[in-house]
């Protein structure tokens, strides 16, 4: 096996060898950063890369593997972290000339558990400017560009997070998601992207955008992966005031049926064929995606939600008023140190009226109760997590007005757990996505469909072109 | 007469005490459109008793959660 092929492995290929002493985390780690030296120049996924300390990482872990210690499918596999994870000693920036140089002094509780998993740490990821500019050109931070064409836009915010796993960078990296910042890159760069249930793992640690809104997962080249990652971070955690106390499955576990009988999905079809009309080859790569379910087994029928719009709007309200208070001290006194993107993505919150907000979360509930109510029956809505594949780098619409509006903020709104999935290319060869949407805090069903999906098509025998 | 979208942002700007660095106004004002736009989709026609979603839990909940 080449060092090149060590960086394709999966998380859950590379820590089989690795249990059965056939592949060192030391040897992994090297491929891993070399390949990172060789291709960072091009993509600027990383914006730091933990050289040495990886190499020690790596070694400890070894070490602790050849006498009898290991933790278990994430010992000795190398990850890295969208730069607004907290991480001891190590700069966390997030993406901005405001946070140059901050050093935290504990880890994000995340990070912990990564750390504590026997993960070791290559680096820290590209972000879009405090997870919501992007992708900037005017922050000390050059934006992430997308593997599977490089000058094509990976999505963002975990913009680095995205880049970094498809193009083999790292096995697997930790992204936020307050609108989509996980389901988005994984969308446009073809990896799994979980956002888990609102509460299912903690944000403590983790430099804040919306407080209700925010959300942290994994990015991944498998289902299997996030199944493994999710495996290590969820979990109640005091110190994030909106942890949910609940067990934690074992979502490994989850993935074994192989088949989906008695599994009932729902195709949103009005949100991409009505509120906002998804390109034909998305809605044909869904329409075949819901064939492949009902192959295995599963029902597939129809659902209506309420507007896209209503989501959106309501999502929209919330995340800009909390990111301006979040915000409001740096904006006012440093407002020259944000890179325009995020500058007048935050300080248009300061324009909604308090009474827009509550409107925006009295919707929020009546929202909540439509999509609930709405689910009674089903295990799980389909539908693109975009409606477009990839664009030029710097095509995005800058603030975001709703003209095409991607598929994921009604579950930022909601809670729910949110599943995207690669679902084929378009012509271009630019990955196409799939979003899986669960009830609250069953991610395992959704893990097991999505594993099912993956092991049914052959979307993952294809790799982006960067070499 | 309704006032002009331009007028409304220059006194909602006024009035937060916001300072604007030198281009930001136009980009800000396209911002501002559409914010208004989203503020006008949710509107304001709620029952009189319809309550806010409530996101976070009261103080001292975790301690006596199962």
């Amino acid at each position: 096996m080449t060092a090149s092929d060590l960086c394709f492995l999966t998380v859950a290929e590379a820590a089989s060898l690795i249990a059965a002493k056939q592949l060192s985390p030391v040897e992994l780690t090297h491929a891993y950063l070399n390949r990172i030296e060789s291709l960072n120049g091009t993509l600027h996924a990383y914006v730091r890369i933990l050289h040495d300390e990886a190499i020690t990482a790596a070694e400890k872990a070894a070490a602790e593997i050849a006498t009898g210690h290991y933790r278990g499918p994430l010992h000795g596999i190398p990850i890295a972290l969208k730069d607004i994870y907290d991480t001891a000693g190590v700069p966390t920036e997030g993406g901005s000339k405001i946070c140059l140089d901050r050093v935290p002094t504990s880890d994000a509780t995340t990070t912990r558990l990564l750390k504590e998993a026997g993960a070791i740490l290559l680096g820290k990821l590209t972000t879009w400017e405090f997870a919501i500019g992007g992708p900037a050109f005017d922050t000390p931070f050059p934006p992430a560009r997308n593997p599977w064409n490089t000058d094509r836009d990976p999505a963002g915010s975990s913009s680095g997070s995205g880049a970094a796993v498809a193009a083999g960078l790292c096995a697997a990296a930790m992204g936020s998601d307050t609108g989509g910042s996980i389901r988005w890159p994984a969308a446009w760069c073809g990896l799994a992207g979980l956002k888990p249930t609102y509460g299912r793992v903690s944000r403590a640690g983790i430099m804040p955008l919306s407080f209700s809104l925010d959300h942290a997962g994994p990015l991944t080249w498998t289902v299997q992966d996030a199944a493994i990652v999710l495996q290590a971070i969820a979990g109640y955690d005091p110190r994030d005031p909106a942890s949910a106390d609940l067990p934690v499955p074992d979502y490994r576990a989850a993935l074994a049926p192989a088949e989906l009988k008695g599994v009932r999905l729902a195709v949103a079809r009005s949100i991409f064929e009505r509120d906002c009309v998804a390109s034909d080859e998305t809605r044909a790569a869904c329409d075949a995606a819901g064939e492949v379910l009902r192959g295995l087994g599963a029902s597939v029928t129809e659902i209506e939600l309420p507007p896209l719009a209503l989501y959106n709007a309501a999502a929209y309200l919330i995340a800009r008023s909390e990111g301006f208070a979040v915000h409001e001290k740096s904006l006012r006194e440093r407002p020259q140190d944000y890179g325009a993107l995020a500058r007048d993505r935050l300080m248009i919150g300061a324009y909604i009226r308090a009474s827009d907000m509550v409107q925006a979360m009295r919707q929020r509930r009546i929202l909540i109760e439509a999509t609930t109510t709405a689910m009674n029956g089903i295990d799980a809505i389909l539908l693109p997590t975009t409606p477009d594949p990839a664009p030029p780098l710097g095509e995005l619409d800058a603030y975001f007005s709703g003209e095409r509006p991607p598929y994921m903020r009604p579950f930022n709104l909601t809670g729910q757990p949110a599943l995207s999935l690669c679902n084929g290319f378009d012509r271009a060869g630019l990955p196409l996505s799939l979003q899986i949407v669960g009830r609250c805090f069953d991610e395992a069903t959704l893990l097991r469909i999505g594993y099912a999906y993956e092991r049914a098509t052959s979307w993952r025998d294809r790799r982006p072109p960067v070499r | 007469m309704a006032k002009r979208i331009e007028d409304q942002f220059a006194a909602d700007t006024e009035l937060l005490g916001l300072k604007l660095l030198s281009g930001q106004e136009s980009s800000l004002l396209a911002a501002y459109g559409a914010l208004r736009e989203m503020v006008k989709t949710m509107g304001a026609d709620y029952p009189f008793e319809a309550e806010p979603a409530h996101v976070f839990l009261p103080l001292g909940a975790a301690e006596h959660r199962s």
